[in-house]
This record gives C-alpha cells, sequence and structure tokens, in this order.
C-alpha cells in the first residue's frame, strides 16, 4: 500500500516535470528543431526558389568541398583572424566582469547609480547603438597613437599577433561594453556566498588577498563558466561578425554548409571550454 | 598585542570617518567613475546624435558631443511619418502588443521549462540540457527558409502570432534562468514541499522570487530583442499594416538612392526607437538590484 503511493508520486513528479517543460519544447520542435534539420538538409543541396515552389537537386557533400579545400577564402579569410582576436576578447570580457562585479558588490556611496551605470551595456549589447559606433569608428581610445604602441608591439611580436593585440586594445571600449550581462550574472554569484565566511576567515588571520583566491574565486568557479559559455556564443553569433556577414541568402545551400561548418568550430570552443572547467574543478576539489 | 592593533585600526578610520569613507571605498569610487564614464558613452551618444544639424551627422572623426543642437532632425522625421501611407500609430501599436506579449510568454515558458531541468531529476534531462546548450549556437540567418516554412504551414502569416511565436523558443534565457536555478537551495524547496506546497506553489513562491534577477536580464534582453527584430516582418507579413515600427524605421533610409538624404530622420528615428528599452531597463534593473540585495541566498 505505502509503496505503490510512493512509486505513485514519484512518476506524478516526473509528469509535473515533463508538463513544465513541454510549452517550451514544443516550441523548441517547431520553430528551433525542425528549421535546423531542414538547414542541413538544405546544405547537401542546391536550392532554387521558382514559381511553382522550391528545386531541390542532391549536391552531396559539394558545398563543404568547396568552403574547407577549394574555395578557402570564403572561411578562413574571416575566420583566422576572428579566432585570434576572440581567443583575447573572451578573458578580457570574462576578468573584467569578475573583477567589476567584485568592485561593486562593496559597500560605498552610489554604489546602486554604479551598478545601474555597469549594466548599462546589457541594452547596448544587441542593438543598433554599437553598431553606429562601431560603423563610425568610434569605440578606440585613441591612446595608441599617442603613445605609439603599434609601433612597439610590432618590433616584438610577429605582426599576425600583434595587429591582432592592437586591434583588441583598439577596441578596448567595445569589449567592455559587451560585459553587461557578465557583470549581472558575476554580481549575482558573489552574493551568494554569505558574508559570515568572509568573517571567520578574517578572525582566523586571512588576508584580503588570502581570501579572494580561496573563498571568492573557487566560490564562483560555476558563475565565470557560465559567463565564458555566455561570451562565446555572444561573440561567435553576433548578427554582425564577419563569418555571419557571409551567410547571405543568395546560395542557400552553400550559405547553410557556411552556417555548419561553424557551429562546428563554436562547438569544439565550447567544448575546450567545458574541459577546461572540468579539469579545473577536479583539481580544485582533491587539494579540498 | 591583537587588541592593541584593532585599537589602532579603529583609531585610523576614526580620523578617514571625517571624509565619511575609508580608503578603499575612494579608490572603488574613482576606479568606478574611470570606467562608468565609457559604460556611459554610448547612450551619451545616441542623445547627441539626434539633436546633431547635417553638418555635424558626417563629421569625421566623428563627435560626441552635439555643437549646434537642433530639433530639425525630429522635424523632418515627423515629415516621414506624415507620407506614410499607414499611420504610424498602427506600427507602434503592433510593435507593443508584439513586444509585450512575446516577453511575459518568453519569460514564462523559459523559467518553466528552466525549473525541472535545474531541479528535477528525470531521465533525460541532461540530453534535454546539452540540446537547449546546442541550440544556442546557431544563428537566427540560418534559419530563415525553414521558419518561413513552418510558419506559412502553420497558417499564421499576416497575424501577430507570426510575429511572436518565432520568439518563444528563446534558449538564451532558459540557459540563465537554468544557470540560476541551480543555485537555489534544494533544502529550501524541500522545505516547502515539508509544509504541504505543491510543485506549482513551490515555482511560484519560492523558485521565482529568488530568481528575479534572471528573470529580469532575461525580460531585458528578449524585450529588447523582439523590439527591434524587423526580419519577421520582412519574412512573414505582406500586409504592411501587419508590419512593426522597427520594419519601417528600416525603410526610411533603406529606400533611398543616396546615403546623406534622411539620415537626420534616421538618427532621430534611432533614439525614438532606443526609448522604450531605455525604460524597460530602468525599470526592471531596479527590480535585479534589490531582489539582489534580500534574496533568500544568503
Amino acid at each position: 500500500m505505502l509503496r505503490n503511493k510512493r512509486i505513485r508520486s514519484t512518476t506524478l513528479n516526473k509528469l509535473e516535470g515533463l508538463l513544465f517543460l513541454s510549452p517550451w519544447l514544443i516550441g523548441f520542435f517547431v520553430f528551433m528543431a525542425f528549421p535546423l534539420a531542414f538547414s542541413l538538409y538544405m546544405s547537401f543541396h542546391q536550392i532554387r526558389i521558382t514559381p511553382a515552389g522550391l528545386n531541390v537537386q542532391y549536391r552531396g557533400l559539394s558545398y563543404y568541398k568547396t568552403i574547407l579545400f577549394e574555395h578557402g577564402s570564403i572561411l578562413y579569410n574571416d575566420l583566422i583572424p576572428f579566432l585570434r582576436q576572440a581567443m583575447f576578447m573572451i578573458p578580457i570580457i570574462v576578468i573584467f566582469a569578475l573583477l567589476v562585479a567584485i568592485m561593486l558588490n562593496y559597500k560605498f556611496p552610489g554604489r546602486t547609480l554604479f551598478r545601474t551605470i555597469f549594466f548599462l551595456p546589457v541594452i547596448f549589447s544587441t542593438g543598433e547603438v554599437i553598431q553606429t559606433f562601431y560603423d563610425q569608428g568610434e569605440g578606440s581610445l585613441g591612446f595608441l597613437e599617442q603613445y605609439d604602441l603599434n609601433s612597439y608591439l610590432s618590433v616584438v611580436l610577429p605582426p599576425a599577433w600583434s595587429s591582432t593585440i592592437s586591434g583588441v586594445l583598439d577596441s578596448f571600449i567595445l569589449i567592455l561594453w559587451y560585459s553587461g550581462v557578465q557583470i549581472l550574472i558575476c554580481l549575482a554569484g558573489r552574493q551568494t556566498i554569505p558574508a559570515s565566511v568572509y568573517e571567520a576567515a578574517r578572525i582566523d588571520g586571512a588576508s584580503p588577498w588570502e581570501s579572494f583566491w580561496k573563498i571568492t574565486l573557487p566560490a564562483m568557479v560555476p558563475f565565470i563558466f557560465l559567463n565564458t559559455i555566455y561570451t562565446v556564443v555572444d561573440l561567435f553569433t553576433f548578427p554582425w561578425n564577419p563569418i555571419m556577414e557571409r551567410v547571405t541568402t543568395s546560395d542557400y545551400g552553400l550559405s547553410s554548409a557556411l552556417v555548419w561548418i561553424y557551429f562546428g568550430i563554436i562547438l569544439l570552443f565550447l567544448l575546450i571550454v567545458f574541459f577546461g572547467f572540468h579539469r579545473f574543478t577536479r583539481a580544485y576539489q582533491l587539494t579540498k | 598585542m591583537n587588541v592593541t592593533n584593532s585599537l589602532k585600526r579603529l583609531r585610523v578610520r576614526r580620523s578617514f570617518k571625517l571624509f565619511r569613507m575609508d580608503r578603499t571605498q575612494i579608490t572603488l569610487m574613482i576606479l568606478l567613475t574611470a570606467g562608468g564614464v565609457f559604460m556611459i558613452l554610448p547612450l551619451v551618444y545616441i542623445f547627441n546624435h539626434a539633436l546633431k544639424p547635417y553638418s555635424e551627422l558626417f563629421l569625421f572623426p566623428p563627435r560626441i558631443f552635439v555643437q549646434e543642437p537642433t530639433l530639425s532632425n525630429f522635424t523632418e522625421f515627423f515629415v516621414v511619418l506624415r507620407d506614410s501611407t499607414i499611420p504610424i500609430t498602427r506600427f507602434l501599436f503592433n510593435s507593443l502588443i508584439v513586444t509585450g506579449i512575446g516577453t511575459f510568454m518568453v519569460i514564462i515558458v523559459s523559467s518553466l521549462c528552466a525549473y525541472p531541468l535545474a531541479k528535477h531529476r528525470f531521465p533525460g534531462h541532461k540530453i534535454a540540457f546539452s540540446i537547449i546548450i546546442l541550440s544556442l549556437m546557431f544563428v537566427p540567418e540560418a534559419m530563415q527558409i525553414p521558419r518561413y516554412v513552418v510558419v506559412a504551414r502553420l497558417g499564421i502569416m499576416d497575424t501577430y502570432w507570426g510575429h511572436i511565436l518565432p520568439h518563444i523558443a528563446a534558449p538564451v534565457s532558459v540557459f540563465l534562468m537554468k544557470q540560476f536555478m541551480d543555485q537555489v537551495p534544494t533544502e529550501l524547496l524541500e522545505a516547502g514541499k515539508l509544509d504541504g506546497a505543491r510543485e506549482w506553489t513551490v515555482f511560484y513562491r519560492i523558485v521565482m522570487p529568488i530568481c528575479m534577477p534572471a528573470v529580469a536580464t532575461s525580460a531585458i534582453l528578449t524585450f529588447q530583442s523582439i523590439w527591434n527584430d524587423a526580419s519577421t516582418s520582412v519574412l512573414f507579413m505582406q500586409n504592411d499594416a501587419m508590419k512593426t515600427f522597427p520594419y519601417f524605421l528600416s525603410t526610411i533610409t533603406n529606400n533611398l538612392a543616396n546615403q546623406v538624404a534622411r539620415q537626420g530622420a534616421a538618427a532621430a528615428a534611432a533614439l525614438i526607437m532606443f526609448l522604450p528599452t531605455l525604460i524597460v531597463f530602468l525599470v526592471f534593473q531596479r527590480k535585479v538590484i534589490s531582489t539582489m540585495a534580500h534574496s533568500g541566498i544568503k
């Protein structure tokens, strides 16, 4: 009798979970999963839109071959500089967000105002605002010209990397503007750490520096992880990143193949992030 | 030893109380002000840009501050409005309906989805979550044609649903909320259940209030992505009366042969387009901050 009831309650539990999920799942299958499958299908076919409807012709792997081997310029010309830039931007954004969040967590006059200001990028990041800035060449600090940093960099580093770094420095303000959501996530994460832990550490004689490395950072790891994923995805799917601009509607098959290759690259990036954090948390747990 | 030390520290602190702030606070203020100036820059820029006369709109290098502010851009914008065959209020009304209902539905649907993903151990929850992460990485441009097929088959072309439904399955909000809900202590939920709360009550009364920062963030993000999205109007709406405000704004400059004409109107339109986002942001961010201060996680 009792056992019977327990089984019923667990199945009920599962059903309730499924019930909560179902609206999103339905939407997902209709507006995400099916279109994705369709675009995979398109990447193997040549599609022409005729008055009679879609004219589909099987092309096999030829589009993938074209992009990867024959006409590499479609992908590589834009991709490699972009990847190099992303490798710099992602850590900068994540670390910047973490530092700002920790600063914003201190008590000081005008804290609410400062928090609002640092969340502001949330509304610029997807919008037209940054786009106009970018078009007009704003967003560079102008300090590069002042200190002649460019020529210094080009002496020290190989040309490909020095141009990347000066590009990153050049758009430093833009980088800061990407970090609205990340600051928010970090700040919320910082507040999950109870103040009593810091008090206990202080009583035991830990310096603020030590308590940052021993308390704040380990507790923030899940949020830093979340931020890294968010940043990677945000950066790579930005509507005006160089690869996205290549995705045109003139040749559906080729564009779809390009998107799927690009998807593979993002996936690789994320797998590296996942793997890195996995190693990190495991190492931390061992030392604990 | 320790006592004298702390006494000394107390004395030091008291002497700084003259300025009512200690040294860390002053450093913080300086650092944050320096950063904050850059953060506010786009906001200053967009307001100034709308007030620039033509002679300043095309200056190179561009200036942030306007030298001779005029309202001529707005007059030009209203002239464009008068020439439009469909009254502007119609586009605005469409946009408001679509964005309002859309944002509300996205929040409900994705928080409902995130809750079991974070707090239930049902078979396949890991697969479900990795699917969400995977779909995050897909660019909407790639899905335009298939989506057109879906919308046409569902028979929601030229309806408000055609604007709203494609936005519903938003992986970003689910992802953000799921990560926040992971941090809600399970003990809190169990305590609620022991007191006789059903799933729905636990969700509505405990989980949602704690996750308010995530909800507010998703609301801000969703609002602006739907509000700024002209693509549903281009793809799924053939009837001009069903198109939205951003679509109308994009027609101001797009159909013209030369690049200079109507740029003033476009600058004014950009400001008008931006204002609702700013208002929504100001309303919701207060919620973000106040809830973060008093949330149950301590």
